[in-house]
């Protein structure tokens, strides 16, 4: 009998299971997790969890019990040491092997650490599992103040819903606005005005240069010298992908592993999806990507091109985040542009921003306007060229730009 | 017991590849109007409450406005996640210009 091995009991990989049998496999599908959860998504960590409006298992990919209902050897709790493609087989820790035909690679990434004084505290905190999130959430039970390092995807949600839990916030960010790598200053800036509206004391263009406390934290010190009091502190600081567990094998590994259009590494039958792939995007060019539609889109493309089906992945890329009464989304990819292009109120803030290079449209973010961002995807993914005047006019429905002109 | 059906539209409001919610004895209820046909389904979505009526109408697929996942008004089946629940659908008769949707 056929074994695909998931490695990575992930978004990515429990979508992946799941689609294989699907798709009619009826072969031995293994899905390994290092967490002890069953697959779940992790939207909801910084958010309706971390707020305590929802369980864990509300988020579960697939309930507890449908993977033995599948026929799926879910192994959780054990983690996976090393794929090995020359010997087709997954080396877990405890000296066990699963051999494998083909396998998916999805370990997803893990959070960077702050590599300063103090950084190991009782109290200095960040935010990629439950368990990250019970802290967090219990650190927040008793109120008082929190220091948030980073204020990109993750810094911002969390700042947020601290907020709504009653707890005093303070942000440090080096960079001048919040989202800014992601959205740029515009944009940054309208978040920004959002979180000062809920009471967020932020300091921009600082980092962090060392955590202060006796056993647990009790003040943060920034790089201008400045000394803000809290009693914890959640970092974020963006992640590195999990890819030691191909280290030194043929599979070429680089910021992620690398995988071509159809999600295929290095190696003829082995795969990789969600964070920890370096994907060659038939529109955007090599790209990682670390949002929950990724790979839960990532998921079921590399399951079906385990089975052969030889398809490429060129999803234009979309994701959201819910801060306060603002739901933004975010649909493409751009690195850099030359022209930011309005429509609707950013005062009132509901509009559209579009990012355009030589006038290709890249990317396009929407405050409380999905429907704008869902509109232009298939623009994005033509790389089509729509006149700022349309793209400005609220009366201009973005599905009519997408037929060639 | 025959199936109570009531009025929640004029058929001229609803516009083709249009779609409105409407109060249905208490349960909000997407009336969406696609290629000829009119369907009828929870307009709560079951990922995280937000309205489908106001997403996106591609033929007979309802995509949540607030995270994209996907529906099959026909069936209320999903077609793509992150919802995993499927929403529930009604009868839908249209009687002269009134839109009746099984109570």
């Amino acid at each position: 009998m056929e074994t695909i091995a998931v490695v990575g009991a992930s978004l990515a990989g429990g979508t992946a299971a799941a689609v294989l049998r699907q798709e009619g496999f009826d072969g031995r599908v293994v899905l390994i997790g290092e967490e002890r959860h069953p697959p779940y998504e992790r939207p909801p960590l910084s958010k309706e969890y971390l707020r305590g409006e929802q369980p864990l298992e509300a988020g579960f990919v697939r309930p507890e019990g449908w993977y033995e209902e599948q026929g799926i050897e879910l192994r959780l709790g054990v983690r996976a040491e090393r794929v090995d493609p020359g010997e087709r087989a997954v080396h877990l820790e405890g000296d066990e092997r699963v051999p494998f035909d083909r396998a998916l690679v999805a370990t997803g990434a893990r959070n960077r650490r702050l590599d300063v004084p103090g950084a190991d505290l009782d109290g200095v905190l960040d935010l990629r599992t439950p368990a990250d999130a019970d802290r967090i959430k219990e650190s927040a039970a008793s109120g008082g103040r929190a220091v948030i390092v980073g204020m990109g995807f993750i810094g911002a949600e969390v700042a947020a819903s601290l907020r709504s839990l009653g707890v005093e916030v303070a942000v440090v960010e080096f960079f001048p606005v919040p989202l800014y790598r992601a959205l740029g200053e515009e944009v940054g800036r309208v978040i920004e005005g959002v979180h000062r509206d809920h009471g967020v004391e932020m300091h921009f263009g600082e980092g962090v240069e060392r955590f202060e406390g006796h056993g647990r934290i009790e003040s943060v010190v920034t790089t201008s010298g400045r000394h803000l009091e809290c009693d914890f502190a959640v970092v974020g600081v963006g992640v590195q992908p999990n890819v030691e567990v191909v280290a030194d094998t043929a599979i070429e590994v680089e910021d992620g592993i690398l995988v071509g259009p159809t999600l295929e590494t290095s190696v003829p039958g082995i795969f990789a999806a969600g964070d920890v792939a370096s994907h060659e995007h038939p529109v955007f060019g090599r790209l990682r990507v670390e949002h929950f539609d990724n790979a839960l889109k990532m998921g079921p493309v590399a399951a079906r091109n385990l089975l052969g089906a030889g398809e490429a992945f060129d999803d234009p890329h979309w994701f959201w985040s819910d801060q306060y009464d603002v739901n933004l989304q975010v649909a493409g990819f751009a690195r850099r542009w030359d022209e930011v292009v309005f429509r609707g109120s950013v005062r009132e803030r509901s509009f559209t921003a579009f990012y355009l290079e030589g006038g290709v449209l890249l990317a396009t973010a929407g405050v409380n306007r999905p429907r704008d961002v869902r509109r232009s995807m298939p623009l994005i993914a033509r790389r089509a060229r729509p006149g700022p005047a349309a793209l400005r006019d609220a009366d201009v429905d973005l599905r009519t730009l997408a037929s060639p002109a | 017991m025959a199936t109570e059906f009531v009025t929640v539209a004029r058929a001229e409001d609803i516009d083709e590849g249009g779609m409105r919610a409407v109060d249905v004895g208490g349960r909000m209820v997407a009336v969406a109007r696609t290629g000829g046909a009119w369907y009828a389904f929870d307009d709560v979505c079951t990922h995280r409450q937000c309205s489908l009526a106001e997403g996106e109408l591609d033929g007979t697929t309802v995509m949540c406005p607030c995270h994209g996942s996907e529906f099959d008004v026909t069936t209320g089946e999903v077609l793509a996640g992150p919802a995993t629940q499927p929403v529930g659908t009604f009868q839908i008769r249209v009687e002269g210009d009134e839109v009746q949707v099984s109570a």
